[in-house]
């Protein structure tokens, strides 16, 4: 499904630049990602992709550059005088409401229960009414399929279970975009195809979502758009059964090259 | 050798006992509130509040609680504070039970894995509640075990309260002795009186660490 010209824009990226100490991991990295639309990114480790999609919820600090997420500006502001200034905690923390982040390596709340890791967002940072947030909560767990498992304690879960607890668990936030980091990268292989469909469905509903990946049959048949990134610069984007059938670069060809076409480069 | 001489004095060393329970419990509660109090603040705070932390605990795990109870005995008195022997002793070993305290909590925050920390800030949680939700109640499971140790060997250090004259189970343990000579039977059942003490706190500590365990 074709994503409009004119929806609007939801998260904007321009000119991002990040270092960790002497090394430079990201180098003027834009994009702009559209109400609906689902960009995958695909790229080598290293590539700084997994960075740049935590700079979108200020869990990494920048350098230079700017994000947008709902136009209202990420991390930093810039004064009357074109200094940039970091923004104070509580404007960070609201930014990060309007942004769903799904990691790795689940972090799913070690301490609560499956119920209680998705309803605690909403109750403890938006102040929503706990039987209202119950009810929305077990919705979604019965979306993700982890419904019966809702009084289990993440440590009883499988990896699948867990990451698609950790997804219901960021969409609980109502989210406007949802940012998914390496989500299925962690998982024993038969745990993937559960996880991958979870997503597939917010897809086809309509959510706004980044995917840093290395999924290709993912990207290939879910992704609006497919972000090559490499040296911390994205080196070709496009609609993927275009770009990834006919790379332009050398770089994106033997990535692609090296993709298993079953399942996709899996880093160890 | 009998054992009449200790069932005699029986009741005067359960006297010594209860001032001994009395003084534990007070240095314990209010020296691991204090460590967590100063270790929770410490964790959160800027480079020179940490820098100040970082030298109390390392000075007063550096001297022994001897001299921290000579210091804290002959202290008050030299600012013109006049105190008994008993609050001197009670309120320098809390303050020596509160830098222990103050590390092994800042030990179990830090310890508390980085990826709870992003998932709670990519829900939008702010500091304070971060710490209400996610850190205070990680961390307080790993800071149970080395509390205990701390506590155990905050109890069995009160016996050094005798030095400034404060009176507890040693001090009467002492007294006795002088009196009778039978010092292996007297302290003996000092021996007991202690472990008795102490063997029901680490039978809750490890009630403790179960009940917080997070895989039930």
């Amino acid at each position: 499904m074709p994503i409009p010209a004119g929806a609007p824009i939801v998260v904007s990226v321009n000119g991002l630049v990040k270092s960790f100490g002497p090394h430079r991991v990201l180098n003027g990295v834009s994009f702009d990602v559209r109400r609906g639309e689902v960009v995958v990114v695909l790229g080598p480790s290293g590539s700084g992709k997994s960075t740049m999609l935590r700079c979108v919820n200020f869990l990494e600090t920048f350098e230079g550059g700017t994000i947008t997420v709902d136009g209202a500006p990420v991390g930093y502001r810039s004064d009357g005088q074109g200094r940039r200034r970091m923004l104070d905690e509580k404007m960070v923390a609201e930014n990060r409401e309007r942004v769903g982040m799904v990691f790795q390596s689940f972090n799913l709340f070690s301490h609560r229960t499956v119920l209680q890791n998705v309803m605690m967002g909403p109750v403890s940072v938006q102040h929503r009414d706990k039987s209202e947030v119950r009810k929305q909560a077990l919705e979604l767990l019965e979306k993700v399929g982890m419904a019966e498992k809702a009084d289990q304690y993440p440590a009883r879960l499988s990896g699948g279970q867990q990451q698609r607890v950790a997804i219901a668990r960021a969409l609980a936030m109502r989210p406007a975009v949802m940012l998914f980091d390496e989500a299925t990268s962690a998982l024993d292989p038969e745990l993937v195809g559960e996880v991958l469909r979870v997503m597939r469905e917010l897809a086809t509903e309509g959510m706004t979502m980044v995917v840093v990946t290395h999924e290709m049959s993912f990207a290939r048949e879910v992704a609006d758009r497919v972000i090559f990134m490499d040296g911390g610069a994205i080196v070709e984007q496009g609609v993927p059964h275009e770009i990834m059938a006919n790379p332009q670069t050398e770089r994106f060809r033997s990535f692609l090259g090296t993709d298993r076409p079953d399942r996709g480069a899996r880093i160890a | 050798m009998s054992i009449s001489v200790l069932l005699a004095n029986l009741p005067y060393l359960f006297q010594g006992a209860v001032v001994t329970l009395w003084l534990a419990f007070i240095v314990v509660t209010a020296g691991t509130l204090l460590g967590a109090i100063v270790g929770t603040i410490a964790s959160g705070g800027g480079r020179i509040l940490r820098a100040i932390v970082t030298a109390y605990v390392f000075i007063f795990r550096g001297i022994p609680v001897l001299v921290v109870m000579f210091l804290g005995f002959y202290t008050f008195p030299a600012l013109g504070i006049r105190l008994s022997a008993y609050a001197a002793v009670t309120i320098s070993m809390i303050v020596y039970v509160g830098a222990f305290v103050t590390e092994a909590v800042r030990g179990a925050i830090a310890a508390v894995p980085a990826g709870q920390v992003a998932a709670a800030k990519s829900l939008g949680m702010r500091r304070l509640t971060m710490l209400r939700e996610v850190v205070l109640p990680q961390a307080a499971r790993l800071a149970i075990a080395p509390i205990l140790n701390i506590s155990l060997m905050a109890i069995k250090q009160t016996s050094y309260a005798s030095v400034v004259g404060a009176w507890e189970l040693s001090f009467a343990a002492r007294e006795i002795v002088e009196r009778t000579l039978a010092a292996f039977q007297i302290f003996l059942g000092v021996m007991m009186i202690y472990f008795l003490i102490c063997y029901p706190i680490s039978l809750l500590a490890n009630f403790c660490e179960r009940k917080l365990s997070f895989d039930h």
